[in-house]
């Protein structure tokens, strides 16, 4: 089957932050292939973590639960996660999920 | 079903490479129907996270007491799109043992005004079918059957 718009993941690290950029449709059948990407980005600790979201197309629940854990895992080590350059059909959907406020304030109370 | 509806039926594996296909057909009814296109998006999105559940159920919630043995036959989801004169309904079923409804039901909340520690994304799936749709019905019998309304409001025709 022709995906519409394929997934796609790129990560470029430099001083101090390493970025990742994700196009297509990040969904359900993504996760796996998403989640296995950012767990060792996590654990990197010295740098900020962000997410650009410039080139994506559209995300689920499913999508969003992997930003909420990720957000959670470098919450726990005092680390940043942002998410940046977020198209307005996906910032509709974080503002009504309620994932905006954690993503404009970082490392809020513990 | 009277006259002015019309339905189109869809069957698929129940697996997440095929939400897409459904997506796409979606799409191309409610195009068709003159919804516009951001209500469009928002039906993608509801419709998706419908089918995810029929995955998930498929697969990933074993009901208590059964077997971890593979199905006989792989599992399916089935998708009946009623274009109606003046809405569009989705129901997205699938054959997998029911669900606490109820229970999902009730825990169908945004994250809004939560700590980052109490934070969790279970119930996001619902909570956006339920704001994104006009009308969201859940039955769990023989398998779960989700279904979507979406009210067509044309512009120009309106009183």
């Amino acid at each position: 089957m022709k995906q519409p718009e394929k997934f796609q993941l790129r990560t470029e690290t430099n001083e101090g932050r390493c970025v990742v950029y994700v196009s297509g449709e990040f969904d359900l059948e993504v996760a796996s292939q998403m989640r296995a990407a950012m767990a060792p980005l996590v654990e990197l600790t010295d740098r900020d973590l962000v997410l650009n979201l410039r080139d994506l197309k559209y995300i689920d629940s499913t999508g969003i639960g992997i930003l909420v854990s990720v957000l959670k895992a470098r919450n726990a080590k005092q680390a940043s996660f942002t998410i940046e350059a977020i198209p307005p059909n996906i910032r509709k959907l974080f503002d009504m999920t309620g994932i905006t406020q954690f993503l404009t304030k970082q490392n809020q109370e513990t | 079903m009277n006259m002015n509806e019309e339905l189109i039926h869809l069957e698929v594996p129940a697996t997440a490479e095929y939400v897409d296909l459904v997506r796409i057909t979606l799409y191309g009814i409610a195009a068709k129907m003159g919804f516009m296109f951001e209500e469009i998006e928002d039906m993608k999105v509801a419709v998706s996270e419908a089918c995810n559940n029929a995955v998930l159920h498929a697969y990933g919630n074993p009901p208590v007491g059964t077997t971890a043995d593979a199905p006989s036959q792989p599992p399916r989801m089935e998708v009946r799109f009623f274009k109606k004169e003046d809405a569009l309904s989705i129901v997205v079923k699938d054959n997998g043992k029911s669900f606490d409804a109820q229970h999902v039901e009730s825990a169908a909340s945004p994250l809004e005004g939560k700590s980052i520690n109490e934070i969790n994304a279970g119930g996001l799936g619902l909570y956006l079918m339920q704001a994104l749709m006009d009308q969201v019905e859940v039955h769990s019998e023989a398998g779960t059957e989700v279904i979507l309304t979406k009210r067509l409001v044309r512009s120009e025709e309106n009183v």
